[in-house]
């Protein structure tokens, strides 16, 4: 049943992909890809559904699956196994749930485009790695979900490959990407020389174990984290995810928001066994994660591009979750990544609706007083809005509550400047996502005549999705995650001094949303004159802020540069050119000039030829007269 | 009288020798082929008296017969064909006539080097020339190289299925 | 020097002359002739050979070699023909066309 769970969106992708050619301009053959794309992944959550409930009828006890053996060295097997326990069947909902909503939603988005089989292709095959990923047992398994995501997550960045900027953000992601994986690897590695498997549930097992290995959990968790910060959009290497808003927003909902950026999230909290005895490691997870949050934050704040508002709040929240992870909360960690899934998935499909209604335009300066035009979108994307923002009783109150308590009060290193930031952090984010609400939808109307006349409500199809998801953003709290996980990923002690701050920091949390949305209401109300006033008296730091830190340039001028001039200068001039090329042309050079000097000898008289041959009877001669 | 009797086969193996020699020296030095054909003809026949004198007679009868009667008719035969006046006639030498004879000189020095080392170690006093009889050539023939001897048959056959398609393909090309 | 070796002189000086010829002369069928009188030097020293052994091997492959003169003259013969016809010469240097 795993199997199929993960075999069906690739029988999608085949199906697809094969075929996707031949299938667009008839339109049978788009309903065609438009069953087998959006069925499959729906067949695969109801399976999951069942799964779910034999691992709830068999007491919580892991299901695995093995369904080859790949290779065996030194009596080690390296098995494509699948295995299913409470976090995975949390990560596996998810993702086959929002997976098929999102595809449903992208039938209405996508209709018309002229390679629309090639997109349900990439979004199956996406969800097929993805499913890898969470589904795998071994290290092995997850590394090849793992790039396989990053691989379906380039090909829909670059989906319309035709514009060189999109083409290129894909390759940005790609690149980045790799930065971190290298680090990932060598986790692996080093996992693997200690342990002798690769087996999570093992590896966890091993440093569990009384007389844990003898490797530093600070180096492997260091290592897997670098991985992580690569995938999910993490300081140093979270520059990619903004520009892979180029894909379409479908895409970006899926997964440069649910699902594939919460995969460092996911192998964290998978690898917790390790983060448990690494402290420096875990310390190294909360301040980049809470850092990264907050920067996020600020560059949000100063966005003008719907999509990319909504990017840098993703790396925000993504932070938030590395947060949790950091101080030991990995069920809390969880809990977040799935209530993200639902609203954030909600805002950027809300955003696509947005954009569709807009006929492609994503800068909020030009929208304004949308709510009427189209209130399903609106309303749908007000709830998420809220429950980003962290007021109650919508999901995202409920997770952030929670980091915001552990940040502070676990004993695995909560204290009061992680709680002061990500505080500071949640205000600023319940700021901007009113902000864009605000820009959005309220206030007065910047359309010009033409976009104006042709706002219009998004299909069935694409609306009723919203719903459902801002649905699960509201209620979607009450199902306590770290309850469920409790007894796989226990949470951390309270620190006894803080334990009855519990309260305040509720309290603290909802004010801090509602101080948001009035502080955006304020600047933003009306005619946003406010807004303007204040944003030319800071005029230097909105350039900052607009500028994202300058952080693109930085990494270009310190890394990029420099490795151009490396690869100019010294590989191509002196490698490739002199070296590599100047051997073979070299050898061919040489070639032709002892082939002319041999083609000399080739007179064509036969004289001359009669006395080469005697020449060579002589030197047989002499030569047997020496030795014979 | 009676010396030159006791000594006829070693007088006449001397002069068939020398001109032998002679007629060989004429068929690099002579001009016009015919005279070449000339000399080489008295070669062949001279050498053929030598066997005639070494007691092997049917070889020498083949000598005269093949070489003689039939390669060498054959090629006066073209001689005759060609153009007399042909500028391969007039010039005598190629380019390389100073190489070639010196390169032919050290062959041959190294050549009778060998032989002079054999001659010099005594190996020539073990035994005088023994001779065979027509009957053991006969039963080496045909007992032990019967093989041999077919497949000169098939050897001849390709040569003159060859002769023919030069013919043809020279026929072809110009018809 | 005995009658053997004399003859083996003989038969290298016929063999030496013969080599000469194919490489200093110009006209393609004195070439042909010299080749002729190196099979014959070769012959004589066969014949030698197998006098002085007393064994018919050696004039077993003499009679060989007759065949094979034979059968080389049959196909040169002709191919100088055409040469002949093709250029109005049998001057090798005229046929130079294999010139790398």
């Amino acid at each position: 049943m795993l199997t199929a769970i993960a075999l069906l969106p690739l029988a999608g992708f085949l199906l697809n992909g094969l075929f996707a050619t031949r299938l667009f301009p008839n339109p049978r053959g788009t309903r065609f890809v438009t069953l087998v794309g959006c069925g499959l992944p729906i067949l695969a959550f109801l399976l999951t559904l069942d799964a779910f409930a034999e691992l709830r009828a068999g007491g919580y006890v892991p299901l695995s699956e093995t369904l080859y053996t790949w290779i065996s060295i030194g009596g080690a097997p390296f098995a494509i196994e699948f295995w299913f326990d409470r976090l995975t069947a949390v990560m596996v909902l998810i993702v086959t749930g929002v997976g098929s909503l999102i595809h449903v939603y992208s039938v209405g988005y996508m209709k018309g485009d002229e390679s629309y089989a090639r997109y349900f292709a990439y979004l199956n095959l996406f969800l097929f790695f993805m499913l890898l990923l969470v589904l795998g047992r071994s290290l092995l398994v997850l590394f090849v979900g793992w790039e396989g995501v990053g691989l379906a997550s380039y090909l829909l960045i670059g989906f319309w490959f035709a514009d060189p900027e999109k083409a290129a953000a894909g390759k940005k992601a790609f690149i980045v990407n790799r930065i971190g994986d290298a680090g990932f690897l060598l986790g692996m590695f080093v996992l693997y020389t200690a342990l002798g498997t690769l087996d999570m549930d093992r590896i966890n097992a091993a440093f569990m174990a009384s007389p844990g290995p003898a490797i530093s959990a600070t180096l492997v968790g260091i290592l897997l984290f670098i991985g992580a910060t690569g995938k999910s959009a993490q300081i140093p290497l979270y520059v990619w995810l903004p520009d892979a808003m180029a894909g379409p927003t479908p895409v970006s909902a899926l997964i440069h928001a649910a699902t594939m950026v919460t995969a460092g999230v996911y192998m964290v909290a998978r690898m917790s066994g390790i983060y448990v005895h690494a402290e420096g490691a875990s310390q190294l997870v909360a301040w980049v994660g809470v850092l990264t949050a907050f920067f996020a934050a600020t560059i949000a704040i100063a966005q003008n591009d719907i999509k990319k508002v909504l990017a840098y709040s993703t790396v925000s929240q993504l932070g938030f979750m590395f947060l949790a992870a950091g101080v030991g909360a990995y069920g809390v960690a969880v809990f977040h990544l799935y209530t993200h899934a639902f609203f954030k998935a909600c805002l950027f499909l809300g955003a696509g609706s947005v954009i569709h209604a807009m006929s492609g335009e994503q800068d909020i300066r030009k929208m304004g007083a949308l709510a009427k035009r189209i209130p399903v979108t609106f309303w749908t994307f007000a709830i998420a809005t809220a429950a980003i923002a962290g007021l109650p009783p919508l999901a995202g109150f409920f997770s952030k509550d929670e980091i915001l308590w552990y940040a502070y009060a676990s004993e695995r290193g909560g204290s009061f400047w992680l709680v002061a930031i990500a505080a500071l952090t949640a205000l600023m984010t319940a700021f901007y996502m009113f902000r864009l609400l605000w820009l959005t939808f309220l206030g007065e109307s910047r359309l010009d005549a033409h976009a104006a006349a042709h706002v219009h409500e998004s299909p069935f199809s694409m609306t009723g999705v919203l719903v459902a998801l801002a649905i699960l953003s509201a209620i979607g709290g009450f199902l306590s995650i770290p309850h469920v996980l409790e007894p796989m990923l226990p949470l951390p002690g309270i620190l006894a001094s803080r334990s009855g701050a519990h309260l305040p920091i509720v309290v603290l949390s909802v004010a801090l949303g509602l101080a948001g949305l009035l502080g955006a209401w304020w600047m933003f109300g009306g005619k946003a004159e406010r807004a303007k006033a204040f944003g030319e008296k800071v005029a230097g730091v909105r350039r900052v802020l607009e500028g994202k830190y300058f952080v693109d340039e930085l990494y270009d001028l310190v890394i990029g540069r420099p490795l151009l001039w490396i690869s100019e200068n010294v590989f191509l001039k002196i490698g490739d050119r002199a070296l590599i090329d100047g051997t073979l042309n070299g050898l061919a050079a040489l070639a032709q000039r002892t082939a002319a000097a041999m083609g000399r000898l080739q007179t064509g008289h036969l004289h001359f030829y009669a006395l080469l041959a005697l020449a060579g009877l002589l030197g047989a001669l002499a030569w047997g007269w020496r030795h014979v | 009288m009676t010396w030159l009797l006791a000594n006829l086969e070693t007088i006449l193996l001397a002069i068939f020798g020398v001109s032998a020699l002679v007629g060989g020296v004429l068929v690099v030095m002579l001009r016009q082929p015919m005279r070449v054909a000339m000399a080489l003809i008295s070669t062949m026949i001279f050498l053929g008296g030598i066997y005639g004198l070494l007691g092997v007679h049917f070889i020498a009868a083949f000598q005269v017969l093949i070489y003689v009667g039939a390669v060498m008719v054959f090629m006066v035969y073209v001689i005759m064909l060609l153009d007399p006046r042909d500028p391969a006639t007039r010039r005598r030498f190629s380019g390389l006539v100073i190489p070639g004879v010196a390169v032919a000189a050290v062959v041959a020095g190294l050549l009778i080097r060998g032989v002079a080392a054999d001659a010099g170690t005594g190996a020539a006093a073990a035994g005088a020339a023994r001779g065979f009889s027509l009957a053991e050539f006969a039963s080496a023939f045909l007992n032990k190289y019967w093989l041999h001897f077919e497949l000169t048959s098939v050897l001849l056959l390709a040569a003159v299925v060859a002769a023919i398609a030069v013919i043809r393909a020279n026929r072809e090309d110009h018809g | 020097m005995d009658k053997t070796h004399a003859l083996l002189y003989l038969a290298l000086a016929l063999f030496a002359l013969g080599l000469c010829g194919v490489i200093i002369r110009r006209n393609l069928l004195v070439m042909l002739m010299s080749m002729e009188l190196m099979l014959n030097g070769v012959n004589l020293s066969l014949v030698a050979f197998a006098d002085r052994m007393g064994s018919a091997e050696g004039a077993v492959l003499v009679f060989l070699i007759f065949v094979v003169a034979a059968a080389e003259i049959a196909i040169a013969i002709p191919i100088v023909l055409l040469l002949a016809k093709s250029r109005r010469t049998l001057d090798a240097d005229a046929f130079a066309d294999l010139r790398g």
